[in-house]
């Protein structure tokens, strides 16, 4: 058995112990899917629906959005900016493990105590809203899609977290890229709503591949025959970060030796 | 038993930190934003030393002597700016992971346990990290187990432990892998008397009966007086000792210290073979050597030259030996006294 398994399997654990952490979470996303669902109902009264986008379908957007974030906004990497600040970072590598993969073994574990809770979530958001589900092999891209998605996110946390090898702090940054990427992303409107060239330059950027790409899936305005094509997409920048990645680790484990933990 | 060879091997050892100059006041910290400049600072230069294995050495300096550097260039998380390090045949910086495996360390400063998990959870993924078979683990867990005497917080969260349980985990979480060195950087600080002592009966025996080498830095000579056999002085990051305490302390050991307090105070004292090494007060303290002098003749003539209160002789302690040489800088003791 690898020792990374362990390590998920520990902050599967670790997570659990802060139970009220867990329920407050867990609360508060089903009062936000019933507050969009009222948002949504509220906008939609006051003008005519996009073309390809009527109520209900946005409304299971929103709220499948709500659960993906359940899932997304663990932050695994940030373990690097913590360890860094306080120093135990030094005492990571004076173990044969590889850290990249540790951190994401341990943001798996965390990850997948949030998995499970997705289920009773739904649950009590469908006594709230309705929302729509599409057929098997519809929810079966969208799981691979979501899978992707859950990768690049990770990337692209892990060179924003490692970008605390030079400063310590990015918490600002962190700030500004959640604000951004939550936005950009299309976790809280549709990209297919901002109209002309600000909607194909989003369509571009790496933060459509977490939520956007998942969610057109869904609701089936990405057809069958441009799945390929959106897998693709993803895949590209997952490879893309995943190599920025790696280059950022080098030269900041480099730093990290040469400086000292 | 076996030949003893060199496990831990430095030479010319040396490590220069590079750190921003910072300039005072508000000002200044708005400048330091925009234009930096560099000073470097010698933390480690020309450590030479050889450890054999089994050794137990003590690794002895002040607060930035340099000791946590070389124990962290020696771990392999610090990459030195000059000479050489084998720790077990391999080169730790290039190495890192699998000098890992070779290697225990325990911070007395820093846990490296998981402080939301109990304690035996933390023995668990430790387990897991370095591959340790489960009858191996077992028997190691059980065994540290009785000697740190842990079973009563084995199931505890880390983060409820008190202090010297803290360290007792710790001690066991680096043994639990058979690590061929372990390096202790201050692992009794903080701790009471009776934590320090399971601690020190735990490492003799780690030593001694598994043949681990253990490198301990700290600064409670009591540790060194009780565990270890040789010391390596570091200062200013340069060794300045290395060789056996015992016979550190029989040459400095040759000077004793007559204290004399005087019923009233006196004008530049002194006594004729002693040299006198401080007055303070109506305490004056001479330094005498053991071999030409008795304690006795001293005494006398000291109550016949001076109204006396009281009287005491001081046996040099390794800590005050230390002290002395921090002080003074080492010299050679013997061949000042055979002179």
């Amino acid at each position: 058995m690898t020792p990374y398994w362990e390590f998920a399997k520990k902050a599967f654990a670790r997570e659990a112990t802060y139970r009220f952490e867990v329920f407050t979470n867990v609360g508060s996303l089903i009062l936000r899917v019933y507050l969009l669902r009222c948002l949504w109902t509220a906008l939609y009264a006051q003008n005519a629906a996009p073309l390809n986008l009527p109520l209900h379908a946005m409304i299971t957007y929103a709220t499948v959005a709500l659960l993906m974030s359940l899932v997304l906004e663990i932050d695994g990497t940030r373990l690097i900016r913590e360890k860094l600040h306080d120093g135990s970072i030094a005492t990571d590598l004076m173990k044969p493990i590889d850290l990249p993969l540790y951190f994401f073994s341990d943001g798996m574990g965390r990850t997948l105590l949030y998995a499970v809770l997705v289920i009773p979530t739904l649950l009590c958001a469908l006594l709230l809203v309705r929302i729509d589900v599409p057929s098997p092999h519809v929810l079966a891209a969208f799981a691979l899609s979501f899978a992707l998605a859950y990768c690049v996110n990770f990337v692209l946390n892990f060179c924003m977290n490692a970008v605390a090898f030079w400063t310590l702090e990015t918490f600002a940054i962190q700030l500004i890229v959640r604000w951004v990427s939550d936005l950009l992303s299309g976790q809280i409107i549709p990209l297919t709503l901002f109209p002309g060239i600000a909607g194909r330059v989003l369509f571009a950027l790496p933060f459509a591949a977490i939520y956007s790409t998942p969610l057109l899936l869904y609701v089936g305005i990405i057809p069958q025959s441009q799945w390929a094509s959106a897998f693709a997409v993803q895949i590209i920048w997952l490879l893309a970060f995943g190599a920025i990645a790696t280059l950022l680790w080098r030269a900041a484990s480099r730093r990290i030796v040469v400086q000292g933990g | 038993m076996h030949e003893p060879a060199p496990i831990v091997e430095t030479r010319d050892l040396r490590k220069v930190f590079r750190t921003v100059r910072r300039r005072p006041g508000a000002l200044g910290a708005l400048r330091t934003l925009f234009s930096r400049d560099y000073e470097e600072r010698i933390a480690v230069s020309n450590v030479t030393m050889s450890v054999d294995a089994g050794e137990l050495v003590g690794y002895i300096g002040q607060n930035g002597a340099g000791k946590s550097t070389t124990i962290k260039m020696l771990t392999g998380i610090l990459v030195p700016s000059g000479g050489e390090i084998r720790v077990a045949g391999i080169v730790p910086y290039e190495n890192r992971k699998q000098n890992a495996r070779n290697i225990g360390v325990v911070f007395g400063q820093r846990s490296q346990l998981y402080w939301d998990l109990p304690l035996v959870e933390s023995f668990e993924l430790l387990r897991a990290i370095y591959a340790i078979p489960r009858e191996r683990y077992q028997r190691n867990v059980d065994e540290f187990t009785d000697l740190l005497e842990m079973r009563e917080f084995l199931n505890t969260p880390v983060r409820q432990l008190s202090l010297g349980q803290r360290m007792r985990g710790d001690f066991a979480a680096a043994m639990l892998h058979d690590p061929a060195i372990v390096y202790l950087d201050e692992p009794t600080i903080g701790l009471d008397v009776v934590a320090k002592e399971a601690i020190r009966a735990f490492i003799t025996r780690v030593n001694t009966e598994r043949g681990t080498t253990v490198i301990l830095t700290t600064h409670d000579l009591a540790d060194v007086e009780r565990l270890c056999r040789r010391i390596v002085l570091i200062d200013h990051g340069s060794i300045i000792y290395d060789g056996d305490v015992e016979r550190i302390k029989s040459e400095y050991g040759r000077f004793r210290t007559l204290v004399v307090t005087f019923a009233a105070a006196v004008e530049s004292p002194a006594l004729p073979g002693a040299e006198l090494a401080g007055v303070q007060g109506t305490t004056a303290r001479f330094r005498f050597d053991r071999n030409g002098e008795r304690a006795d003749r001293l005494i006398r003539i000291a109550s016949e030259r001076y109204p006396l209160e009281d009287v005491s002789i001081e046996e040099p302690d390794l800590e005050s030996i230390i002290r002395r040489i921090y002080r003074e800088g080492y010299e050679q003791r013997t061949e000042e006294a055979t002179r």
